[in-house]
């Protein structure tokens, strides 16, 4: 097989992303009052309705209701105010109704669009936007500094009730093939869940994959949902076609199904674009079908071919009123939107004067741009100085360690706010050296100590009393007469060999940039 | 009389709804749902054009909500006390994907 | 003095005040006659189920409380009244089986809504009724549980589909029944066995734990062998539940008006009904008789035109079983219901388990709703037979303006022999006169009005109100109460001469 690399010189991706969200921060289910709660016993958040006993009826939940419009607001679609739910038959044992209840044509919120931006190694995935002048705009993209924006619509976000779930047995590892039998567990059934289609906007599995985590950034910062992929609670579909460079008619594509990792998105797209490719280019036809991701394996399996067009026999629910929401409704929830990470990254940028690269590099993930502004906060009136090497730390160093050590996140290290700042600004006032800086760090996250403390216990203070220095100096040119004749013939580079005999003098601890400016000083 | 289902759609609609019938129902279930379906006639022949649907007779209630507050529902044991098959506190059932079981 | 179980709701409360007799009294002699009438062969056949032992702990909870120093009316609306639930309701210590094998197990895992409200007003269950298979059909005689006997010809059936609900009161088992009403299931067999018979507004009473038909067609009602009677249990089911959308804030009494008379009301008449083909000379003669009481009565009489109830008919067989199809999906043997056992994949489990739990008139109606519903065809049907019910609604409002009630027959004949009408299409007919009001969502009810000239069996007249004013049918149902007197016992089952 080709490299994906090699594939996307002559076709394109076209990727549109079908993204489920469990609305878990809520109390209750979609359509009755039974506890959401994620791992309880079996069979023990259920009643009536969402057990679809006969004669049951559903009654939405406000709380869903407006969590959609404002995952809606958020992602700048129209809050569509006249709306249905429908019911879409299939018979299936985890679906208690054997109908799922959602939206028809019009959903709650329509026509939306997110901005990505994409830099570093992830835009080489796509092509030509090097060609473009910062500024610039073809297709959906448009250039940056540093890579580039690409503009992905949204098509909709639906309100709907996710279905029970199954335990298979008798196949292997749990797998629906070949089991005997199986047990079917309806405390999910009925929780609210949103889905998000795109449009097919999307080029590349990068961007695949920022859109999602762009989106999962969203959703945790309106606090809708936990998004955990491993539990579920944010789930992707992948729909991907490949069509010749040049061309603008849609190929065929294969849908990829509940794929529970960022990584997996993308590798599974990728995987997708050389086996389409390598389909296309030996003359064979990719068939409308959906695909299973093994992760293990590294490659993609047909689950099911689509012949026909399902038929949901969808039509309008008549046991639920229709939606005609307010005005009012819909302000009073937008007044409900906290700071979205695009807002914030720009606040970043302007009232700490980060680079937009930092600033958009810091909220990606909610814990660094909560702890650097925690940081900014216990930093008082220097937090204008210290903003810039704060952003580094925390963008650097302490992503770095968080990433590294499983169980620790931003909340819980030891190197708290407040000890950040300690650290940043005892580099800043040239008390410790950028090499001291580093030990520091380390011994924060070890011995759980203040920067203070620890500069104070090694005695690792940055010497950087003129006076102190001076006489080291003296000492040292006194002791090397010979090596300062030779300078002051023109042998300059002995400036290292004198920093390095002052430094060795001074156990380390001398400031070397205050050292080498009185040096080159005193050697006239 | 206009022939609107012939056996074979017949046969789907009873795959699709998950009612086996053999050959003689199928046939009967043919000419009964002919019959029917050709007494709807006048609906298709109305001049609806531009007659907004009343999906809802409910006049212009809209906006049925409830708040997000827990309501006790069954125990485990009430949930399960219909089941005509449990195993493990879940109600069992055979293989899905036996027979034409895939979704 | 009028024995038990001839007695109306006041009477039985006023004896109960006076002591003259105790709810657990008025319990056994209701259930004494259920059991010397209904069960065996050849017997009425109302009940699929019967609750003598609930009955009397709800009767002697009645009595404890008289005893306390309560009054009935304290007790609650209905207290000691014994009553009786179309077997589509859920009532917790019951099964609810809509007649069908595929619930002929079910427990019922919770309570109606207007079941529990009727207990909470302290009324007496005496069991469940039998109806037509999930209510598909006029007849009761699609029940899987034997059809039900009209009390007034034990060889004709008592109509449907709340067949069982309608002869409870008849007969003189119960004093009120509930029933529910899709397209007809309460008017026609209320016209059928000669009991007053309320299909309310849409919205007045909850649906919530009523298993569901056509789920915007379905209304639940009562059976009475008076017009207050019907009123008093409307009274007590109907208002706002939370748990159905569709319901809404009623608080209207329905028994306000009920000695007004009907002078200065104006009574709606549509020509073209009367002229319908399949009406029989006796029901029309006893619409026209109806009508010229309440002239004599005060009454104008005006002529109005519902121009699109032919369409009705057709709406109705579209709406009914697409709403069926998707509310019958629910019953697939995985968590209550029939299941054939012996089955190594789900999809033959699935299959043998419908076919066999389902008679054929379910199949038929949700295979039908299948079609109508499948892509191509639902813009053909489905979604013009919502337009059509904008038209009859307007058709109605514009009506409305004209008059307060609109009186019509209840059905256009008199009760039929068990298997006298055998093909799907000519028992559709039977709803000719009834449908168009649930595609509206307006109240109706059938009023007995004596028996017909040529059958000799009961004849109910249908009088329709405007949504939310069902107050005017009850009105005008009191006023031709006067003269044609409160329902009776069906003859059989009455207190003979000399008794």
């Amino acid at each position: 097989m080709k490299t994906m690399e090699e594939v996307l010189q002559d076709w394109e991706a076209v990727i549109g992303l079908e993204i489920h969200c469990e609305l878990t921060k809520l109390q209750t289910k979609m359509f009755c009052g039974c506890k959401l709660e994620f791992g309880a016993e079996p069979n023990t958040h259920t009643c009536p309705v969402c057990l679809g006993m006969p004669g049951a009826l559903p009654v939405p939940n406000k709380g869903a209701i407006e969590n959609i419009v404002l995952a809606g607001l958020a992602t700048n679609c129209d809050i569509e105010k006249h709306t249905m739910f429908y019911r879409k038959g299939y018979m299936y044992p985890d679906m208690a109704k054997n109908f799922q209840t959602t939206q028809g044509p019009k959903a709650f919120c329509m026509r939306g669009w997110l901005d990505l931006n994409v830099d570093g190694r992830g835009a080489q995935e796509r092509l030509f936007w090097q060609d473009l002048a910062e500024g610039e705009t073809a297709e959906n993209i448009t250039r940056t500094a540093d890579g580039y924006v690409a503009h992905v619509g949204i098509t909709r976000i639906h309100m709907e009730e996710d279905a029970g779930k199954m335990v298979h047995i008798g196949g292997g590892e749990g797998r629906i093939t070949g089991a005997t039998h199986s047990l079917v567990d309806y405390n999910r059934a009925g929780t609210p869940l949103m889905e998000l289609v795109t449009e097919p906007d999307l080029r590349t599995p990068e961007e695949a994959r920022l859109f999602m985590q762009k989106l999962r950034q969203i959703f945790l910062t309106l606090g809708i949902s936990d998004c955990s992929m491993e539990e579920g609670s944010l789930r992707a579909d992948g729909n991907i076609s490949l069509r010749r460079r040049g061309t603008t008619e849609f190929g065929t594509k294969t849908e990829m199904k509940n794929i529970n990792s960022f990584k997996a998105l993308h590798d599974a797209l990728a995987y997708e674009i050389c086996r389409q490719a390598e389909v296309l280019e030996e003359g064979g036809q990719i068939y409308q079908e959906t695909r299973h991701w093994d992760p293990s394996k590294k490659h993609t399996v047909v689950m099911r071919v689509k012949e026909t067009a399902d038929d949901y026999r969808m039509f309008p629910d008549p046991d639920l009123a229709p939606y005609d929401l307010s005005d009012e409704f819909i302000e009073r929830v937008r007044g409900m939107l906290p700071e979205l990470p695009d807002q914030k990254a720009a606040r970043f940028a302007a009232d700490y004067g980060l680079s937009a690269y930092d600033a958009r590099h810091l909220v990606d993930h909610r814990f660094s741009a909560d702890f650097f502004e925690a940081a900014c906060a216990a930093a008082g009136d220097r937090a204008g100085e210290l903003a810039k090497p704060l952003a580094n730390l925390t963008l650097n160093d302490i992503t770095a360690y968080v990433n590294a050590n499983e169980g620790i996140d931003f909340a819980t290290t030891p190197l708290t706010p407040e000890r950040a700042v300690q650290l940043v600004s005892l580099l800043a006032a040239d008390e410790i050296s950028s090499k001291q800086a580093k030990e520091v760090f380390a011994a924060v996250l070890e011995e759980d100590k203040d920067p203070h403390a620890i500069v104070e216990e090694r005695g690792m203070k940055q010497v950087s009393d003129t006076g102190a220095i001076e006489a080291v100096i003296n000492e040292v040119l006194a002791a090397n007469p010979d090596k300062v004749e030779q300078y002051k013939g023109g042998k300059t580079g002995l400036i290292g060999f004198f920093v390095g005999q002052c430094m060795k003098a001074m156990k380390g601890q001398g400031n070397p940039k205050l050292i080498n400016e009185m040096l080159a000083k005193k050697l006239g | 009389m206009a022939q609107h289902v012939t056996e074979r759609d017949v046969r789907d609609i009873a795959e699709y709804t998950r009612i086996h019938l053999d050959e003689d129902e199928v046939k009967q279930m043919t000419i009964d749902l002919n019959d029917i379906i050709e007494s709807l006639k006048p609906i298709t022949e109305y001049d609806l054009e531009g007659v907004v649907p009343t999906f809802h007779p409910i006049g212009s209630l809209s906006n049925v909500m409830r708040e997000d507050v827990e309501v006790p529902g069954f125990t485990q044991e009430e949930a399960l006390a219909n089941a005509p098959a449990k195993q493990d506190d879940c109600f069992l059932i055979p293989s899905i994907l036996g027979e034409g079981g895939d979704r | 003095m009028s024995e038990l179980f001839e007695m109306g709701i006041r009477e039985i409360q006023a004896g109960l005040a006076a002591k003259e007799f105790s709810a657990v009294e008025v319990a056994q002699a209701a259930t004494d006659r259920i059991e010397a009438n209904d069960f065996q062969d050849g017997g009425v056949n109302a009940f699929l189920e019967f609750t003598p032992e609930m009955a009397r702990e709800a009767a002697a909870r009645i009595d404890e409380q008289l005893a306390a120093g309560k009054t009935p009316s304290e007790i609650g609306p209905l207290a000691g009244i014994p009553m009786a639930y179309k077997d589509n309701m859920n009532l917790l210590g019951t099964r609810t089986t809509c007649a069908s094998r595929m619930l002929e197990n079910y427990e019922s895992a919770y309570t109606a809504t207007c079941v529990q409200r009727t207990l909470d007003a302290g009324a007496i269950p005496l069991g469940k009724l039998n109806m037509d298979e999930f209510a598909f059909g006029s007849s009761t005689e699609t029940s899987a549980f034997g059809p039900t006997r009209n009390p007034w010809d034990l060889e004709r059936v008592p109509g449907g589909s709340s067949g069982g609900s309608a002869a409870a009161v008849a007969a003189g088992f119960a004093t009120v029944t509930l029933g529910s009403d899709t397209g007809g299931s309460i008017r026609q067999p209320g016209s059928f066995t000669g009991t007053v018979a309320v299909k309310p507004t849409y919205g007045v009473v909850s649906r919530y734990g009523i298993v569901a038909f056509g789920s915007s067609l379905d209304q639940v009602g009562p059976f009475a062998r008076s017009v207050e009677d019907a009123a008093l249990a409307l009274n007590a089911i109907s208002g706002h539940d939370a748990l159905d959308c569709t319901s809404q804030p009623v608080d209207t009494d329905f028994t306000a008006n009920l000695a007004e008379g009907v002078k200065g009301m104006r009574i709606g008449i549509v020509p073209a009904f009367m002229q319908a083909q399949g009406l029989t000379p006796e029901v029309k003669d006893k619409v026209a008789e109806a009508a010229e009481h309440m002239r004599t009565m005060g009454a104008e009489l005006v002529e109005v035109d519902l121009p699109n109830a032919q369409a009705a008919m057709s709406a109705y067989y579209v709406l009914g079983p697409c709403e069926a199809f998707s509310n019958l999906s629910r019953f697939d043997s995985v968590r209550y219901g029939y299941c054939e056992p012996g089955h190594k994949d789900l999809g033959g489990q699935y299959e043998a388990s419908r076919a066999k739990g389902f008679g054929p008139e379910a199949r038929r109606r949700i295979m039908l709703g299948s079609y109508l519903l499948s892509a191509g065809v639902y813009d053909t049907y489905y979604y013009p037979a919502q337009q059509v019910r904008t038209l009859i609604t307007q058709d109605y409002t514009r009506a409305y303006e004209k008059c307060d009630v609109i009186l019509l027959p209840s059905s256009p004949r008199t009760a039929f022999k068990f298997g006298e009408i055998s093909d799907p299409m000519s028992m559709y007919l039977s709803d000719m006169f009834t449908v168009s009001l649930n595609i509206a969502g307006n109240g109706g009810m059938s009023v007995p009005v004596g028996l017909g000239v040529d059958t000799n069996l009961p004849i109910g007249v249908q009088l329709q109100s405007p949504q939310f004013k069902d107050e005017n049918m009850f009105r005008a149902a009191a006023a031709l109460e006067q003269v044609y007197g409160k329902a009776p016992i069906a003859p059989a089952f009455a207190r003979k001469a000399g008794e």
